[in-house]
């Protein structure tokens, strides 16, 4: 037995759900004012179907619910009818303020006198009950247009047509809408799984100060809450710290995770790494630690290649070199849209792994569609196994001012204050070079560069690309080709 | 002496084939899945196949002796391959262009930059640090650290059983391990040593039309332990381009 209740516009969908959870664990969304819930078993805590109906229409009533509840054997049938009720009361309801006739509304409800949009269909009896409908409670569709135009305006029209004779028609898709003309169940009831919150707090009886203290409390608390998601089998998107401290201020912290997780000793280092950084300013006695679930990640390993590091792992990882050496000196290049020379950005090192298949969910099986753009093969424009490679050269970051010697255009010598360096604390004759390469870029904004580049080679055997800055005629050493 | 039963359900097995399983019944290629190759042919027929995995390797040499090329090199045969690659760059000195030049995915490449500007001996330490948090998370196919512009003091000063922790970090695992270094410094009982020279080689001979076409390597490897030694050429060029 299945109950269905429709409420007007604009009502919260979240009332309407409290409705239903008061008298069924088991009940399923359809939309933003249509639920409905399975009430097996339901009669022996309140007699019979009407009373159960009744009940509900009270009960929504208290919070100040407008809704029509249909209770019938299938779901289509209940959920057709209460959505029919409602309408029809709608329309009875303007057609008394247009006339000024305060009777009874239409509706096709039992004769024995039950209250206003409250329908009880007996068993087996849905497909009369819904006969008299009309068709525009159904989804629009092509068939359904295909029905109209066959003159048939009412779900009984549609009930009654043969089946084989729909189907030769048709095709499934009309048996399909024949079936739910008829009030019967495409598929069984969706419950809805209401939200979980997967949060531990500890209140502490003694302040704690410090990070050794605390990773003991985070420790104790994510397990439980790593255990929960486990469970269902969630992992965490997003770590909430919240570290009430005994100033009264709260110390918040999100950690934003690259792939959802649920080990709990991965979480607690994460944790910990971000409050070394971030420490709370004062002594804590209260600790809520929350999570943000995400469906956890389903994967299947290659065979035949190595496997990257887990998630887990990079994380753990990135957090660790981050704190050593700064959050913005660990990750990979990446160009930027510029011409200037070394110039580069970083992004979190987070590699794919062309071999491992990522899913939330199930996956059609024996699916012959391919996705090219999914493919990723790494090709190098290089030949794999030829002698010959690409020079690199190692850039100064900051270049390192030096004093050029020019003698009919060309540099002669090249010195420069640092230790170790070209020229450095001694001679730097210029046994070869090569330029000047001309660059210019920006012009049109304030960060303006234009020099000229020389490649040279110097007495100690290596080799520089040295540059004149032209605004301010300045000698530069870029970097070593090595 | 073994179970009668269990002799008889071992010979039955060898019968039925059945007595291997899949990791003993693939035989080994002749030093592959232990070495990291190179992807140059005259180095890798010079290594016996490339960089030994589970080792510390070192190159050596002085500047503009085709270090940083062949460590890109290496690099870039490892991001090919599809595997992950780190580099401890002590004194941030890649350059993004020589990066994508010798062919490395840079999303493959994890990054860790120091900063040159802070004293010598603390850049030091905290790269090795660096290094053995890589080490320790595995799953790297090459990791390297750059200390081929570290001051000799700084290097000297180094305690010489650094890279013995390291070298006991790496054992057992699949990640080639690379230093680079001005001079040798390891000097691994397991790991190669590859010991670089090289001479810039110029295009054209009027001075306008001159320019740098790139290094001769001469590479050569010091070994004895694992008996590999001998010499081969890499010819390195610069890449142009237009823009």
């Amino acid at each position: 037995m299945f109950g269905a209740l429709y409420a007007a516009e604009g009502t919260s969908i979240d009332v309407l759900i409290d409705v239903a959870a008061e008298f069924s664990p088991r009940y399923e969304i359809n939309g933003p004012r249509d639920v409905t819930l399975d009430l097996s078993g339901l009669a022996r805590l309140f007699g019979s179907a009407h009373a159960i109906a009744t009940e509900l229409q009270r009960t929504a009533a208290e919070r100040g619910l407008d809704i029509a509840v249909a209770i019938a054997g299938t779901q289509t049938a209940a959920r057709l009818l209460a959505a029919r009720a409602f309408t029809a009361r709608e329309m009875a309801d303007r057609d008394r303020l247009r006339q000024g006739y305060g009777g009874p509304p239409k509706l096709h409800a039992k004769a024995e006198g039950p209250p206003r949009n409250v329908i009880v269909v007996d068993p087996e009896g849905e497909a009369d009950a819904l006969a008299p409908l009309p068709l525009s409670l159904l989804a629009d569709s092509n068939e359904l247009a295909t029905f109209r135009k066959w003159g048939l305006r009412t779900l009984g029209d549609v009930a009654a047509l043969p089946p084989d004779a729909v189907a030769a028609r048709l095709g499934q898709e009309g048996v399909r809408w024949q079936r739910l003309a008829r009030g019967e169940d495409p598929r069984p009831l969706l419950p809805a799984v209401p939200d979980e919150r997967f949060e531990q707090a500890l209140d502490l009886e003694w302040p704690i100060d410090g990070l050794e203290p605390l990773s003991f409390v985070l420790g104790r608390l994510l397990e439980p809450l790593a255990a929960h998601l486990d469970r269902r089998g969630r992992g965490a998107a997003v770590l909430h710290i919240r570290l009430h401290l005994v100033t009264r201020a709260v110390h918040e912290r999100a950690l934003q995770l690259p792939a959802p997780m649920k080990d709990a000793r991965t979480l607690r280092t994460l944790a910990l790494l971000d409050l070394e950084s971030h420490p709370p300013a004062a002594a804590i006695d209260r600790v809520v630690v929350a999570v943000d679930p995400t469906p956890a990640r389903v994967l299947q390993f290659s065979l035949l290649t190595r496997p990257l590091p887990s998630p887990e792992q990079l994380s753990t990882l990135m957090a660790r070199l981050s704190a050593l050496m700064g959050e913005e000196r660990c990750g990979s290049p990446v160009a930027v849209d510029s011409w200037e020379p070394g110039k580069f950005a970083m992004q979190p090192f987070t590699p794919r792994d062309v071999n491992v298949i990522h899913s939330h969910g199930p996956r059609r099986h024996g699916s012959t569609e391919t996705n090219f753009s999914d493919l990723r093969v790494s090709v190098s424009p290089w030949p794999v196994g030829a002698n010959s490679v690409s020079v690199a050269l190692r850039r100064f970051r900051i270049p390192v001012p030096a004093r050029v010697r020019m003698e009919q255009g060309r540099p002669i010598r090249v010195i420069t204050d640092r230790r170790g360096l070209a020229g450095g604390l001694g001679t730097g004759g210029v046994t070869r070079c090569a330029g000047p390469w001309r660059t210019a870029g920006n012009w049109w904004t304030e960060g303006t560069w234009e020099r000229d580049e020389w490649d040279v080679t110097l007495s100690d055997g290596a080799t520089y690309r040295v540059f004149r800055d032209r605004g301010t005629d300045a000698w530069f050493l870029e970097g070593v080709v090595d | 002496m073994p179970h009668p039963a269990v002799a008889v359900l071992e010979s039955a097995l060898r019968v039925r084939k059945l007595d291997r399983t899949l990791t003993t019944t693939l035989q080994p290629g002749k030093g592959e899945g232990l070495v990291a190759p190179t992807d140059a042919a005259a180095l890798d027929a010079l290594l016996n196949g490339g960089l030994p995995r589970g080792e510390l390797s070192e190159i050596a040499g002085p500047r503009s002796s085709g270090r940083t090329t062949l460590l890109l090199q290496v690099i870039a045969a490892a991001t090919r391959r599809g595997e992950i690659a780190a580099i401890v760059d002590t004194f941030d000195r890649l350059d993004l262009a020589s990066v994508v030049a010798a062919g490395i995915d840079p999303d493959r490449l994890l990054w860790i930059r120091g900063e040159a500007s802070s004293p010598a001996d603390r850049a030091l330490e905290r790269a090795l640090k660096a290094l053995n948090l890589v080490l320790q998370s595995g799953g790297f196919g090459v990791a390297a650290i750059d200390l081929a512009d570290a001051p000799p003091a700084a290097l000297n000063r180094l305690p010489f059983t650094t890279w013995m922790r390291v070298q006991r970090t790496i054992e057992g695992s699949e990640t080639a391990c690379l230093l680079v270094g001005p001079h040798p410094l390891a000097r691994s009982a397991g790991g190669l040593t590859i010991s670089l020279a090289a001479g810039s080689r110029w295009a054209g001979h009027a001075d306008r039309s001159r320019r740098l076409a790139g290094l001769d390597v001469t590479v050569r490897v010091v070994s004895p332990r694992r008996r590999v030694e001998g010499e081969a050429t890499l010819g390195a060029q610069v890449q142009y381009s237009g823009g």
